[in-house]
């Protein structure tokens, strides 16, 4: 157990951490912008293994990270198309259409790897490499944690900021706010209700398919069925533990990224408590998180409640 | 611009259209499916067909394969009739086949009408507690019951992991498969047709259908179940304890859940392995909402699901086509008959409006 706590390993658990954390926290940002618009979209998990198996697909055919990327990305708005038309259009529960949708997308995902692949071995990639920062990667401690990532990594943290900006500055951002708060007042104002719940479930299922599409870039050469493992839930808990605020959110991400990469690292420095406890850890952490932060003030008063034009 | 209002009241014949044009639109869809990857369409659904109805002996084993997703539906009716989101049949299956086997170690070589009546209430109980965990979170703390229960299905997967790789029940000598040792007889679920293996099992879930249909309709719990789901505001008024409502169904659906984990191990398998279940928890669901959340409708369903997977099988031997078109297949049957669930309640009209 000692060995988990060498300055080496510590540090390697912090560096592991901020990548997992991207895959999670691209999720969960566009959960919370999706949330916010009064949309509580439970297909996070489907939508991520989507963009799993669209930037697998495109990776081994093209080799390029971008084109893999841009056909995650693809990927999730057709996820989030869909989604929409079902919750937005045609006022299916959410709860019901998550659900559904996930299990479609865990289905759907295996039958297409497996014919994909066919009888022999599936292909695979290099993961790609990191882009460190000239200069700060060099500062001890913090540099290798905070700029020796992945584009990517900086790119999901960097983007918290804009988003707080965004909803709480921008005209749109406002209007997405209403359509979670008071979609009456929207409506009332000449504007359409559908208009801004489908854009964010558009952007939160690009975001989203786009941290699938990182966990194969950084973490796995191939897909596997369900290789998404939960992170899409861990993203839900995390905007619901973060009161639907963006920077608490970060925070409940990095409590699940941290957890997770040190799962991984007790299997390396083979700890005597069998590794499988290690891996229970974010999922055991996150019902342990939900009953503490007992606060849901900031949750959007229309979340989830099909709206019915009068 | 789709304009959306409620209907009065539908006609039976109406409903089923609706689903009956449901599960054309699946099977055309999943027709499509198979053209695109590159098989022949007509070959994979012959044999899929072949494999599930084709002989006495492939609809007998239909039945066998429909067993786990009657009381995994069965599960999803209760919890949901009451808008219980719980999703945590899969997990409470393993848990009921993992409580069922650790009591089939303490009783060691009791006779078989003592131990598999213990093992039916050993797993059913641990179900329960699983199932009734998520409801006392979510009463005491509020926790939302989907991410409680999601989350124990990833624990408990891991726990039955470490269980049989490298924990108490590894299988001496056996490094590759992660499993027990082969079941002695006395805690087999007694067989009905021995040659396909159709067991004792079936008759429970026919049971537990029909139970289910009875206390939902006729008893005061299924008032409370159904108003639950329908303004549990209401509910508070006339004097009922939800916090009470809410943890019974979760027990309830628990052990429902549970049931299929020992008609999979003690009926079927004869040995305790986790891949042999997985999945059948998350079909359980796909199973209870196309039969209506409707106990009668989950076992048709259940049949029809079952029927596939059997079917899958056959497939899977007979032509190019993975049996992961089966799961597939299932995902985008539900999603056709949430779409016509829609057109049933709800009259659409198309029009233009601004903006």
């Amino acid at each position: 157990m000692t060995a988990l706590l060498s300055p080496e390993i510590l540090m390697s658990i912090m560096v592991a951490a901020m990548g997992v954390a991207t895959v999670i926290l691209l999720a969960a940002i566009g959960e919370l912008v999706t949330e916010r618009a009064g949309i509580w979209n439970m297909g996070v998990e489907g939508t991520m293994l989507t963009g799993c198996l669209m930037a697998y697909l495109a990776m081994v055919a093209t080799g390029s990270p971008v084109l893999a990327g841009l056909t995650a990305i693809a990927g999730g708005l057709v996820a989030g198309l869909l989604i929409g038309f079902l919750t937005v259009t045609l006022r299916v529960d959410h709860f019901v259409t998550g659900l559904g949708f996930n299990l479609l997308a865990s289905g759907l995902t295996l039958f297409w790897f497996r014919s994909y692949v066919g009888g022999g071995k599936p292909p695979t990639y290099d993961t790609i490499d990191k882009s460190p920062i000239p200069l700060l990667s060099d500062i001890p401690v913090l540099g290798p944690i905070l700029f020796d990532q992945h584009l990517l990594t900086y790119v999901a943290f960097l983007s918290i900021p804009f988003i707080a900006f965004f909803l709480r500055r921008t005209t749109y951002g406002l209007e997405t706010r209403a359509a979670g708060e008071n979609p009456q007042f929207l409506e009332a104002k000449g504007l359409s209700v559908a208009k801004r719940q489908y854009s964010a479930l558009l952007f939160g299922s690009a975001l989203t398919a786009l941290g699938g599409a990182f966990l194969m870039f950084a973490f796995a050469d191939q897909f596997r069925p369900d290789i998404s493992g939960g992170r899409g839930w861990l993203a839900i808990v995390a905007v619901i533990a973060g009161n639907w605020r963006p920077v608490r959110t970060m925070i409940a991400v990095l409590v699940f990224a941290i957890l997770d990469s040190l799962a991984v690292h007790a299997q390396g420095v083979g700890v005597n408590v069998p590794y499988q406890f290690f891996l229970m850890l974010p999922y055991v952490a996150s019902i342990l998180l939900l009953v503490m932060i007992r606060s849901s003030s900031g949750q959007p008063a229309k979340l989830g409640v099909p709206y019915l034009r009068h | 611009m789709i304009e959306i209002s409620p209907r009065s009241s539908v006609g039976w014949q109406a409903q089923a259209l609706a689903y009956v044009l449901a599960l054309i639109c699946g099977f055309a869809t999943s027709a499509l499916l198979i053209a695109l990857s590159g098989a022949s369409v007509t070959e994979g659904f012959g044999a899929l067909y072949e494999g599930a109805f084709g002989s006495q002996e492939a609809l007998l084993q239909s039945l066998v394969a429909a067993t786990p997703l009657i009381f995994t539906g069965l599960a999803t009716v209760i919890a949901f009739r009451a808008e219980i989101w719980s999703i945590g049949q899969e997990g409470q299956m393993f848990a009921g086949a993992m409580c069922g086997y650790w009591i089939s170690l303490v009783l060691g070589a009791v006779t078989g009408w003592i131990a598999v009546p213990a093992i039916l209430v050993a797993a059913m109980l641990g179900g329960a507690v699983m199932g009734g965990l998520c409801g006392w979170l979510k009463t005491r703390f509020q926790v939302n019951e989907i991410i409680s229960t999601v989350m124990l299905n990833y624990v408990i997967v891991y726990l039955l992991s470490y269980l049989l790789a490298g924990g108490p029940w590894t299988e001496e000598g056996s490094t590759s498969y992660h499993q027990t040792p082969v079941f002695s007889e006395n805690i087999r679920l007694p067989l009905i047709i021995a040659e396909v293996k159709l067991h004792f099992g079936f008759v429970l879930a026919l049971l537990a259908a029909a139970l289910c249909w009875v206390i939902l309709k006729k008893t005061p719990l299924g008032f409370e179940i159904r108003a639950l789901g329908f303004n549990p505001t209401a509910l508070r008024f006339k004097g009922v304890n939800v916090t009470r409502t809410v943890l019974v169904v979760m027990c309830f659906s628990g052990a429902l859940a549970a049931l299929a984990g020992v008609s999979e191990i003690f009926g079927v398998n004869y040995r305790l392995r986790g891949d042999v279940m997985t999945g059948l928890g998350f079909t359980g669901i796909i199973v209870g909402m196309i039969g209506g959340l409707n106990p009668i409708g989950t076992v048709i369903a259940a049949l029809l699901f079952g029927a596939l997977a059997n079917g899958s099988l056959y497939m899977n031997v007979l032509s190019d086509i993975p049996p992961s078109l089966v799961p597939a297949m299932q995902g985008i049957l539900l999603l056709f008959f949430l779409s016509a669930s829609v057109l049933v309640r709800y009259s659409i009209q198309f029009r233009r409006v601004a903006q």
